[in-house]
């Protein structure tokens, strides 16, 4: 029969020899593709091969219970094959009687065959069977589960989220084990046909979401997805706008608590990071460690997270349009402590704001490529001393410095980077507006920004609730948190369904 | 369709920045911060001196060139404005006017009127409203502008916070600011007041420089008098028993000290530590009077008598003293004010409160009726603590060498 080398689509012929050969010339002479031909049943009577990634297939698995089983007690294979008749054929036979494994599932053609193979199952071919099984003998070398890299706690949970998507739902699972939570898999990316799993609470999540979030990733046509990014982007809100719409993380318990809201998770295979949809600006600022902690040590620790929001926002710009436009509103020591600094400066204030800010992130940059040994001592030595000589040269002025630096740690206060970066971009655009007209300039700014996040939506929600339509209801986990005795809500306009979360309201003692 | 508005909307965006450019922006150092002004009347208009900080000297740990902390420029000109853009000529850098401290008029111009000065100051966007004036006491302001002072670097700081200080534990002077002045002006149930500075030590050490190289320093400057106005001229001066005195009537004494005399000789000192005082007017017969009620508290500061003070019944002495000296004060205050003519308390505005319509009928002339006007004064003293110990260890001391026995 004539070999065909395209459009795998073919069903599997009956021939083994046809078989392994279209597997051959479609593959290619790829060295971990391994094909294992056996002889069972007794005196080797019916002809069968073996096809696994070496790599992707858990090959103890294999020997001991695929093979062993096979080769080694022709007994159970012709007991299989008296079977056949009810069961089928002979190969369904062999899966119901022989094959000591715990999935195994028909292949009839070749694009689910090498789909499988690829996957890391095990194919059991078999001579005169036009059909085929795939063994789940899915294993390969993982990281593991491991603290988390970035998301750091000090008190709660080390988990974090590892490459593989089967355990990530484990993770998930473990959390959450009520019949409700519906995970459903996509396989998305025509060349990379990566695994993506979609998690929800059947009956707290709103319907009108879980389904725009399936036909967004229905309409993802691409050949690759590497990271959770690619989907991230393909699925998130049209506009114009450096904030990020879709939340990510790689701690379980985020997510867990999440779902628990009525949001809808994503994770991808081949990446820790999860995509909680949809995702709203103070998702951003909220850390798992407020729940962890007491709620007035919470709500004191989260007013400062805003008010270092404002400090990373505002602070070059203030000091930008106070120190060129708007003397008068600096006490007079101040004003001629900072006169005295700029007095041998040679640039306008703008000039050595944005030099500092543009210096300080290309030491930023530096500092997450730089081997582990030295990088925290270039960083000590970038900002401290290099920082301290211009100012001693007279290059800068010892202020700016101290405003550019007290920004910069202010920015780390965000336990969200994407939402840190959107804000990097922000405080340029509103240093050059402070530079050219003042406060006003930096009000208009201002105002422009706000009305931009109150028409930003995320998947229908608008982004800045509970804040934009003032739900009081919501009030209680957004920049304050009460203890968890009085959130007997969940947020309104996620959660359609089942808002009630405690049993009873709390009662007045 | 969406697309093409907003991309229009940002170019236009664009547009506005680049074409306006950035108008009344003024970089740190393209300014030169004045903190005091002074203004003496010359042939043809004015002559303006301004006090310019120097920020290198006056910041740095160590002055280390040797220039002085500020520098004093000065220019004539018909109007005090066309004075200060004259200026430019010799300063470096645009004088600029919104960390004024301190409006120092000299005695020659205050006591020829100094109501066409003041509207550049209300007038200008630069400069506010939070700065004191003062008269200079005999001097041109351009002498008080140059002295340099100790311990403070920018003598017109010294100047303000020495005013503020004074005014509140001394008295005899008042911090007057821009919109009291006008106001005063304005009114006419009251005459306004300038405090008066003079320059005060040794006139051969004038020059700036060399005095901030001693310690004690041979020229400084002193508040001195309050001064009265008439109309918007200054026409005399309070001298300091004058001056408690009027500080009590008007309501701005909050600390202050009294020395009186012990009942057996010696001397005695109280602190008064609040006080508040006000004016009722009457009209009675159709003339109209004026009453003063004082309440204050005090502390025994100083005991310099062999004085029994845990007797029952000598703070009450102590008390009645006080209130006669207090009385004593005001009394001469009045007067003088009367024999300038010139109501720099506000009975007028008080009679206005009392009896609108006779206001109106006699505001015009109100200074004849100023001279004339019965003023009471009620003053209520109470001692309220004596310090830390009762009796003063004096009592105690051996009876030697007459030195407590001076009457």
């Amino acid at each position: 029969m004539a070999v065909e080398t395209d459009a795998p689509v073919h069903k599997l012929y009956a021939d083994l020899r046809d078989n392994l050969r279209q597997i051959e010339a479609d593959m290619g002479k790829s060295g971990d593709i391994v094909l294992r031909e056996v002889s069972i049943g007794t005196a080797g009577r019916y002809s069968m091969a073996l096809v696994y990634t070496d790599g992707l297939a858990d090959k103890t698995l294999i020997n001991d219970h695929i093979l062993e089983g096979l080769m080694n007690e022709p007994a159970l294979v012709e007991e299989a094959v008296q079977n056949a008749p009810s069961s089928g054929s002979l190969i369904q036979a062999l899966s119901r009687h022989a094959l000591a494994v715990d999935s195994i599932d028909p292949v009839g053609d070749f694009e689910t065959l090498y789909d499988r193979l690829l996957s890391g199952d095990a194919i059991i071919l078999m001579d005169g069977q036009a059909e085929g099984l795939a063994a789940g003998t899915r294993a390969w070398k993982e990281r593991g589960v491991t603290e988390p890299s970035v998301e750091s706690v000090i008190r709660g949970p080390r988990e974090a989220f590892s490459e593989t998507l089967r355990t990530n739902t484990s993770l998930i699972r473990r959390r959450i084990k009520d019949r409700n939570l519906w995970i459903e898999t996509r396989r998305i990316g025509r060349l990379t046909k990566t695994d993506v799993a979609v998690a929800y609470l059947k009956n707290v999540a709103s319907e009108e979401i879980v389904e725009e979030v399936f036909s967004r990733l229905d309409r993802i046509d691409i050949d690759g997805i590497l990271e959770s990014a690619y989907i991230e982007e393909m699925i998130q809100d049209e506009s114009v706008t450096p904030f990020p719409t879709v939340y990510n993380t790689e701690r379980p318990d985020v997510v867990a608590a999440e779902l628990l809201e009525g949001k809808v998770a994503i994770l991808v295979d081949g990446t820790p990071i999860a995509l909680v949809v949809p995702a709203l600006f103070v998702s951003f600022i909220h850390a798992s460690e407020d729940y962890y902690h007491r709620a007035d040590v919470s709500t004191l620790v989260r007013i400062l997270r805003y008010a270092g929001i404002l400090i990373a926002l505002f602070l070059p710009s203030l000091y930008i349009a106070i120190t060129t436009f708007h003397q008068e509103m600096i006490p007079t020591t101040l004003l001629i402590s900072l006169a005295q600094q700029r007095e041998g400066t040679p640039f306008p204030a703008f000039i050595e704001a944005v030099t500092m800010e543009v210096a300080f992130e290309i030491l930023r940059e530096a500092g997450l490529r730089m081997p582990r040994t030295i990088g925290p001592a270039v960083s000590i030595v970038g900002t401290l001393v290099i920082g301290q000589a211009a100012v001693e040269a007279g290059i800068v002025s010892a202020a700016m410095v101290i405003v550019v630096s007290t920004t910069a740690i202010a920015s780390f206060v965000f336990p969200s980077y994407s939402l840190a970066n959107a804000f990097r971009m922000l405080r340029f655009l509103l240093m050059g507006l402070a530079a050219s007209f003042g406060l006003v300039g930096l009000t208009v700014g201002v105002f422009f920004l706000i009305m931009h996040l109150c028409s930003l939506r995320s998947f229908g929600v608008p982004y800045m609730s509970p804040f934009a339509p003032w739900k009081p209801a919501d009030q209680k986990d957004a920049l304050f948190r009460l203890p968890i005795r009085r959130m007997f809500t969940r947020p309104s306009l996620i959660a359609r369904q089942n808002r009630r979360r405690l049993r009873h309201a709390p009662r007045k003692r | 369709m969406m697309n093409r508005k907003l991309i229009v909307m940002m170019a236009a965006l664009c547009a506005a920045l680049l074409i306006s450019g950035c108008w009344n922006r003024r970089e740190l150092n393209d300014i030169a911060i004045v903190a005091a002004i002074g203004i003496d009347k010359r042939e043809n208009g004015y002559l303006v001196t301004i006090q310019a900080v120097d920020p290198g000297e006056v910041a740095s740990r160590q002055s280390d060139s040797g220039r002085p902390p500020v520098t004093t420029y000065y220019a004539t000109g018909g109007s005090v404005i066309e004075a200060i853009r004259k200026m430019t000529t010799i300063t470096p850098r645009k004088p600029y006017f919104a960390h004024l401290r301190i409006l120092v008029i000299g005695e020659e111009m205050a006591r020829s009127g100094i109501a066409d000065i003041l509207d550049v100051f209300s007038r200008d966007q630069e400069a506010r409203t939070d700065f004191y004036i003062v008269a200079a006491n005999g001097q041109e302001a351009r002498e008080v502008l140059n002295v340099l002072t100790p311990l403070e670097k920018i003598p017109a700081g010294k100047m303000y916070k020495s005013l503020e200080v004074t005014e509140r534990s001394w008295a005899p002077t008042v911090a007057v600011q821009l919109d009291e002045l006008l106001r005063n002006l304005v009114d006419k149930g009251r005459d306004p007041v300038l405090t008066g500075i003079q320059t005060w030590g040794h006139e051969s050490a004038k020059s700036a420089g060399t005095n901030s190289d001693k310690m004690d320093a041979p020229l400084d400057l002193k508040y001195r008098g309050i001064g009265v106005l008439k109309g918007d001229k200054l026409i005399g001066w309070l001298n300091l028993i004058e001056s408690k005195g009027f500080s009590d009537i008007t309501n701005r004494l909050q600390s202050t000290v009294i020395e009186t005399d012990c009942p057996s000789g010696g001397k005695m000192t109280l602190e008064i530590i609040r006080s508040r005082s006000k004016i009722k007017g009457r009209l009675k017969d159709g003339r109209p009077e004026i009453d003063v009620y004082t309440k204050a508290e005090a502390n025994v500061a100083e005991v310099s008598c062999r004085m029994k003070l845990m007797e029952l019944g000598s703070i009450a002495e102590l008390e009645r003293k006080a209130e006669d000296v207090m009385k004593s004060n005001a009394e001469q205050a009045v007067s003088k004010a009367k024999r300038l003519g010139s109501d720099i308390f506000g009975f007028g505005e008080a009679v206005h409160r009392a009896n609108p319509r006779y206001w109106n009928r006699v505001k015009d002339d109100w200074d004849k009726h100023f001279k004339q006007i019965p003023v009471r004064l009620h003053i209520h003293v109470q001692i309220k603590r004596v310090g830390t110990v009762g009796d003063s260890f004096m009592l105690q001391m051996k009876k030697s060498s007459g030195i407590m026995s001076s009457p």
